[in-house]
């Protein structure tokens, strides 16, 4: 039964809200460029606009080609069902799966992303399989480093159980731990859904693109699917970020259905916050080249193994 | 009243600043140091007497010990024979067109202000003043080392200060866990002195002092051209010009050395045995001889033969203090003292061969005995000194080290030593027949001295170096004894 | 409170891996003010906690200073510096940066290391852990000399150094004496102005800022 509400509602929530995170984004972007943008739902209607289209598929490809977006989409949806977007919500006991689950699990759904770029033997597919293939070598060490540092110090490798520990109240990060891998997440979040300083995601420009590059040969259905996969995997990546970095679900004092609501409220407004400051950062930072990236996945590294560092230093007492 | 010769380089700086005839700026010179090294004999006296001064100025952080004074005297002796040569060697810069009054001012002001760096390095206790002092003393001098601005000399001005700030830096470091090894042991306004610290050695943090040595070691070594950490020295002492050379060589060694020599006394007593700092200062004396006598046999420039005999005998003098027994103590500040007087005879000669032949080069200043007959025999004899040859005082305070190192027991040592030192000697040697042996084929410049003063200055210093060999005067003895005291904490 | 200093120190360990990723002249200077300033709060914040428990005002004195000198003062001197002398891109580095960087972060387990195997007493007291990071400072800093080319670079380097070793003072020891102090910050200084010039000179000589073109002197 538990299992039960927890699905219904965690799917409920980041597969309706995760598009409408994306609009918030452009729109954020467009008000600062003194456009008035495309409406923050615009991204609803565009995914059913192409959901009633039909794909065209290339004569050249393989059925690769054809099962990558629904690859994409389930393990994107997959990946998030492993992070509670409350620890309020009633869970089950054992939820299986852990963030190595959850990385591996991204990581399956990239895999099948590059091998269909591949697929049609455009050159822009190969390109971007290819760059795609470059960054996610290098954000991938700092992902797990800084997931690694977190789960030892809550002491499981759980994603619920993680979020669980640091959500009580009287547990919590040590301050300057949980600074760094701010930090190092962000730049992960960025690396991850292709933005700005990494990727582009409103251009078509051929010397820059990785992930339009990929998905530039889909049309209809199979696009639609892409797409949203993409905002899913986003929106799950900010539920890790916020909810393990800002834990406010332990200042709720009350409880049952008016806590899990008030929980919700303060999961808006967290993904919220986070959507302003990736719009941000978007603003203000150029796109750097692609052999600065690395510079870039350094620095990500560096910052989750000092936070590893530092709770090494302190003699793992915490927590 | 005794501080007050720390005044005397900062009015004759000042003076300077204010004034537009060369003439008049020399007469000052020669005034301020000649004021500087007479008020220095009263300080002596006063310390033989009583064995130490201190001032209640400014929170009582003046002082001033047998040891201290040593280097004391070293400074202001040099420092006014340095002036003596300035004036002959300045005149020429000027007849050759090279300087005009702004850069004799420009000189003159340096000189006096690293002059008074070193003094204020040597007369404080407080540690954290005393790094002041030193890190200020590179930097009054590192316009000086590149004064003629060109290429070799910016290049030279350019290492000297990034190698010693950083080194110096570290140093620094250094003196935080020294701060941090007294934290317990001694009230606030005390944790920095080095009287404070060497009374209360043995309640310091063993480990904090442990890296502290570590840290000052290096920071120091860098300033007092140990190796590894000596790469700037040839290229500053052999780029600047020669009173300037003459001034770092004997007397800013020195004074790094003087501070590497407290930290070392604060460390033994806190250790109870001079095995930790004996094993890591006898490491580098060792390998600053070896690299010395290494680039002494092959080297070409004559200058920076006499800067890395500058390493070398570093080298020495911080393996003496490595085995920390009275006798090499005493050995090692008698060195100290001889190594100054000689290296300094030595640019200052070699400073007149450059302005007359214009070349570094050895082999291009054959026939140097005919041209400048004092300064030519002076520099022969100099050279037979620094590689240590007797009758000359090196040779007396080699000879001391190494007997108090044979009586301590360590032979292994010893013999290594000796052999190093018959490297330098058999490197200096081949540099003297290449010198003084046969005319030059090429054009030779007309004989005759070109620095009279200058020539005095070095014949002055001929004169001691050579008594002091067969005879050390008693207050000096005395004055040694007492430092060796100090040092030893008896 | 000793919470919000380890993540100050972090964050000025942060800074030191930002500088050395770094890649052109303008974004050290911008750098090494970001570091100072955070030297300044640290310094502000010990300053407010002198004068409420002991009526000190030096601490509060150094921080002003700080702000003055090395977030204001020196970092617009290195800009006049640079904006003086021709400009010209070259690659100022000699490894390239995630390797630098990587470099760096073995420095800071080194740092780590030797400090517990000297026994200094790591997880002793609180103060370790921003020892550990303050002088992995200090190391970076050194790196940070060692392998960039330009003149420029290497006083950054410098400044870098003395930022770690002043902030080491901070945390350990809550600052040296305040003569001490002051007499750090004017030779800090005039050391700044002497490398300048330096700078200045050596451009116009070798009409370039790049060290490796020292090469004369050898032997």
């Amino acid at each position: 039964m538990n299992y039960l509400i927890y699905m219904v509602l965690q799917i409920t929530v980041i597969i309706v809200f995760a598009p409408l995170i994306s609009g918030v984004i452009r729109k954020i972007k467009a008000l600062s460029q003194k456009r008035k943008g495309a409406p923050v739902f615009q991204m609803y209607y565009d995914l059913h606009k192409l959901f009633r289209k039909t794909s065209v598929v290339s004569e050249t490809s393989s059925w690769i080609f054809k099962a990558a977006p629904y690859v994409f989409f389930s393990t994107a949806v997959t990946a998030a069902l492993l992070v509670p977007v409350s620890t309020l919500i009633p869970q089950p006991s054992s939820l299986p799966g852990d963030f190595i689950v959850m990385v591996s699990v991204l990581a399956l759904g990239r895999f099948f992303m590059m091998l269909a770029g591949l697929d049609t033997g455009s050159t822009f597919g190969g390109m971007g399989s290819s760059r795609e293939a470059l960054i996610s070598s290098l954000i991938e060490p700092s992902i797990l480093v800084s997931l690694f540092t977190i789960a030892l110090i809550t002491g499981s490798t759980s994603l619920s159980r993680i979020l669980f520990v640091v959500n009580s109240s009287e547990n919590q990060l040590p301050l300057q731990v949980s600074i760094l891998i701010f930090l190092a997440l962000l730049v992960i979040i960025i690396a991850e859904t292709a933005r700005i300083p990494v990727d582009d995601p409103s251009t078509h420009l051929e010397l820059t693109m990785v992930h339009e590059a990929m998905i530039l040969e889909y049309s209809g259905r199979h696009l639609a699917l892409m797409e949203y996969g993409a905002a899913v995997k986003q929106l799950t990546l900010i539920t890790l970020l916020v909810n393990i970095l800002l834990p406010f679900d332990g200042m709720i004092s009350q409880t049952g259905m008016m806590a899990i609501l008030l929980s919700l409220l303060f999961y808006a407004a967290k993904v919220l916050m986070a959507a302003v400051l990736i719009a941000l950062i978007e603003i203000n930072c150029v796109k750097l080249k692609l052999f600065s990236i690395p510079n870039l996945a350094a620095l990500a590294f560096i910052l989750s193994f000092v936070a590893f560092l530092q709770f090494f230093v302190l003699g793992g007492n915490h927590v | 009243m005794s501080f007050l010769i720390l005044a005397v380089p900062v009015i004759a700086a000042l003076l300077m600043i204010t004034n537009r005839i060369i003439r008049r700026m020399h007469i000052i010179s020669l005034a301020a140091s000649g004021t500087m090294l007479v008020s220095a004999i009263p300080i002596t006296s006063d310390i033989l007497a009583f064995g130490k001064i201190e001032s209640s100025f400014m929170g009582g952080f003046l002082y001033l010990d047998a040891l201290s004074v040593i280097v004391l005297d070293i400074v202001v002796l040099i420092g006014f024979l340095a002036c003596i040569y300035s004036v002959g060697y300045l005149k020429r810069e000027i007849l050759l067109g090279a300087f005009d009054f702004k850069r004799v001012r420009l000189y003159y002001v340096l000189m006096f202000s690293f002059m008074f760096t070193m003094l204020l390095a040597l007369s404080v206790k407080n540690v954290g003043i005393m790094w002041i002092a030193i890190e200020a003393t590179t930097l009054a001098s590192a316009f000086l080392v590149g004064f003629y601005n060109d290429r070799y000399a910016l290049e030279a001005a350019w290492k000297y200060i990034m190698i010693c700030s950083v080194g110096i830096a570290l140093a620094m470091l250094g003196i935080i866990f020294l701060n941090l090894s007294a934290m317990a042991a001694l009230d606030s306004s005390a944790q920095l002195d080095w009287t404070a610290l060497m009374d209360n050695a043995g309640s310091l943090k063993p480990s904090s002092v442990r890296l502290a040595f570590i840290f000052i070691l290096v920071g120091f070594g860098t300033k007092a051209g140990l190796a590894p950490m000596h790469t700037w020295l040839p290229d500053a002492h052999s780029q600047a010009p020669a009173p300037i050379s003459a001034l770092l060589s004997g007397v800013l060694l020195n004074s790094a050395m003087y501070g590497i020599i407290r930290i070392t006394a604060v460390t033994n007593k806190n250790m109870g045995s001079s095995e930790f700092s004996g094993n890591l200062l006898i490491l580098l004396g060792m390998l600053s001889i070896l690299t010395a006598s290494v680039f002494i046999l092959t080297q070409k420039d004559y200058k920076r033969l006499l800067a890395y005999s500058s390493i070398e005998h570093m080298g020495i003098i911080a393996v003496a203090i490595g085995f920390f027994t009275p006798a090499s103590i005493f050995g090692g500040l008698f060195h100290m003292l001889n190594h100054s007087l000689t290296k300094s005879m030595l640019f200052f000669c070699s400073g007149t061969i450059l302005q007359k032949y214009g070349t570094r080069q050895i082999t291009k200043i054959k026939g140097a005995i005919k041209l400048l007959p004092y300064t030519g025999t002076a520099f022969l004899l100099g050279l037979f000194a620094i590689a240590g040859t007797p009758p000359f005082s090196i040779f007396a305070s080699e000879f001391s080290i190494m007997s108090a190192i044979f009586k301590e027991g360590d032979f292994i040592i010893g013999s290594v030593l000796i052999m190093l030192l018959a490297f330098v000697f058999a490197g200096i040697a081949i540099a003297l027949f290449r010198i003084f042996y046969g005319t030059s084929s090429m054009e030779t410049p007309q004989p005759g001295e070109i620095n009279i003063p200058g020539t005095i200055a070095a014949l002055i210093l001929l004169l001691m170096i050579s008594t002091m060999g067969l005879l050390i005067p008693e207050q000096l003895k005395e004055l040694l004894h007492n430092a060796q005291n100090i040092i030893y904490g008896s | 409170m000793s919470d919000l200093f380890d993540t100050l120190s972090v964050l000025i360990l942060m800074t030191a891996f930002v500088l050395m990723a770094n890649k052109k002249v303008k974004a050290y200077i911008k750098t090494f003010r970001v570091q100072s300033a955070l030297i300044a709060l640290s310094a502000g914040i010990l300053g407010v906690e002198a004068i409420m428990d002991e009526g000190r005002y030096d601490l509060m004195v150094v921080c002003v200073l700080i702000v003055v000198l090395k977030v204001i003062y020196i970092p617009g001197l290195l800009h006049k510096t640079y904006a003086g002398i021709e400009y010209r891109t070259e690659k100022d580095f000699i490894l390239n940066i995630p390797i630098l960087v990587l470099i760096s972060c073995s420095l800071v387990v080194f740092t780590y290391f030797s400090f517990s195997a000297s026994g200094f007493g790591v997880n002793g007291s609180v103060i370790d852990l921003q020892l550990v990071n303050t002088i992995s400072v200090t190391m970076i800093g050194l790196l940070f000399m060692i392998t960039r080319k330009k003149a420029i670079g290497q006083i950054i380097g410098f400044l870098e150094v003395e930022n770690g070793i002043f902030i080491t003072a901070m945390f350990s020891t809550q600052g040296m004496p305040f003569i001490v102090d002051m007499g750090i910050f004017i030779d800090m200084l005039t050391a700044v102005m002497i490398m300048g010039v330096l700078v200045f000179k050596i451009n116009v000589t070798f009409e370039s800022i790049n060290t490796d073109r020292l090469n004369k002197l050898k032997g």
